[in-house]
């Protein structure tokens, strides 16, 4: 028999907020990837918007599991559980923000025509957004092997970063005249690899969380 | 990282049973010396029995069969040289409800010693003092030694009881829920003092809050109908669990 049905309701209220912000991460990224693509600038706005939406729901989230520390006094693997929120909506919103990044990169880079290719700078926008689905999925299910498997797409971001930054100097060296732009691009980049990180710490919490043990899933 | 202690009381393979019940099987357990030991689990579980099989309580119990052995200091308790009351006298025990005899505060303490045989004031006086020091009692009953111990709030009745025990120079200190009916000022008085006394006894404890296990023991033993389900340091059995039983009852998804 459960004794404690209410806390279990009260999880479940936590895991929906939890979901939505993680959703809610995941669709500004592919709205500011969208900008970057088109210049389209209404994104901009919109991507913004959602920042304050993923704040408002990460103060919302921690107010709720700390209320529930407190009154609830869990244990085992629920405590864990609740520690880990705390980690999942940091590193979210860490994300978020580099998504606003990411938007206001677009409205200035969209003054004037891209020199190169951004295709990699996309696969990794894209690969960004399935790793954070994926990331909030294994949390919200418990699934420490679908954590370890996400956090390993890093490389692939990481790999993409440095290839895409290579390309970047090699252009800048042929025009010189487009330093601004091309600076741009490689903070860019450095932004999607450093969301890979975050996406990496966050399925560290989820392995954390459901075995009870530390590990350092990015070598 | 904690290193390992010497071990006071080693128990090996104790059953018990009350008449054709068996309350206990085959437990397997070390307590470790100068540290906090807590027992839990749900009612009927087996942990107060298994308390009082360490100073041989259940001997007053008609109909107790007990199987295998508990090693105090190496000597097994239950063999016919046992002699029970120097067992008792260095196995103490603390009890629920706070016990104090009908009598002066100072002379439920030195009731043990003069038991044994210490007649001497001034020796009774330093035993009385020393006691109620580290039961951390003497401030507040410093005027009132000679008064009835009944006049005493329920949270000083049960540090008098703790005193008393003290005032034999125990080893070991037993003690069966001995805050559940206290008031969180006097609970929180106590688990204090529970800090302290370990550094010079072995304590363990019956609980059935598992916040003050989690809060004073240093081990933490689950109890689950007569088994010994799950033994280990107090931060792992509340943080990291292996048995899913343990799990389960810690986080009151049943019990």
């Amino acid at each position: 028999m459960n004794t404690r049905i209410q806390f279990m309701e009260e999880m479940t209220r936590l895991h929906h907020d939890i979901l939505a912000m993680g959703t809610r991460v995941e669709e500004d990224l592919r709205r500011a990837l969208e900008a970057l693509r088109t210049g389209n600038l209404d994104l901009v706005q919109e991507v913004k918007a959602g920042d304050e939406v993923i704040n408002a729901l990460q103060i919302k989230i921690e107010d709720q599991t700390a209320v529930l520390i407190a009154t609830q006094q869990p244990v085992a693997r629920d405590l864990r559980e609740l520690v880990t929120v705390f980690k999942v909506t940091d590193n979210l919103e860490r994300i978020g923000d580099h998504a606003v990044h990411l938007a206001k990169t677009a409205r200035r880079l969209a003054q004037e025509p891209y020199g190169q290719s951004l295709e990699r700078l996309e696969r990794m926008a894209e690969l960004g957004c399935t790793m954070v689905r994926d990331a909030v999925t294994a949390f919200l299910n418990k699934d420490a092997p679908l954590a370890v498997s996400t956090a390993k797409r890093d490389d692939e971001i990481d790999e993409d970063h440095k290839a895409f930054v290579k390309e970047v100097l090699q252009f800048l060296a042929e025009h010189p005249d487009r330093a601004a732009q091309a600076t741009k691009l490689i903070a860019t980049s450095s932004f999607l690899e450093r969301l890979g990180d975050h996406v990496t710490n966050l399925c560290e919490a989820v392995v954390f969380m459901v075995e009870g043990r530390h590990v350092e899933l990015n070598e | 990282m904690q290193e390992d202690k010497p071990v006071t009381i080693s128990v090996k393979d104790l059953d018990l049973w009350y008449g054709a019940t068996r309350a206990l099987n085959k437990i397997n357990l070390d307590i470790e010396s100068r540290s906090i030991t807590a027992l839990i689990g749900p009612s009927g579980c087996g942990k107060s029995t298994f308390l009082r099989t360490l100073n041989r309580m259940n001997d007053l119990i008609d109909g107790v069969r007990i199987e295998g052995s508990v090693r105090y200091d190496g000597r097994d308790i239950y063999a016919p040289e046992t002699d029970v009351i120097d067992l008792r006298k260095q196995v103490g025990m603390v009890f629920q409800k706070p016990n104090p005899f009908p009598m002066s505060v100072y002379d439920n303490i030195a009731y043990g010693p003069r038991v044994h045989g210490i007649q001497d004031r001034s020796v009774l006086d330093e035993i009385v003092e020393r006691s109620l020091v580290q039961a951390a009692l003497l401030e507040e009953v410093k005027d009132r030694l000679h008064k009835s111990a009944l006049g005493l709030s329920g949270g000083q009745q049960q540090r008098l009881c703790i005193a008393r025990v003290l005032a034999v120079e125990p080893d070991v200190v037993l003690m069966d829920e001995p805050t559940s009916a206290l008031d969180p000022i006097s609970t929180a008085k106590i688990e204090t003092l529970l800090e302290d006394l370990k550094k010079r006894y072995t304590i363990i404890i019956v609980t059935h809050n598992m916040q003050q296990a989690g809060r004073v023991s240093d081990k933490a033993a689950f109890f689950l109908t007569g088994d010994l389900v799950e033994y280990s340091t107090t931060k792992d059995l509340f943080f990291n669990p292996k048995d899913e039983r343990t799990e389960n009852y810690i986080s009151g998804r049943f019990g």
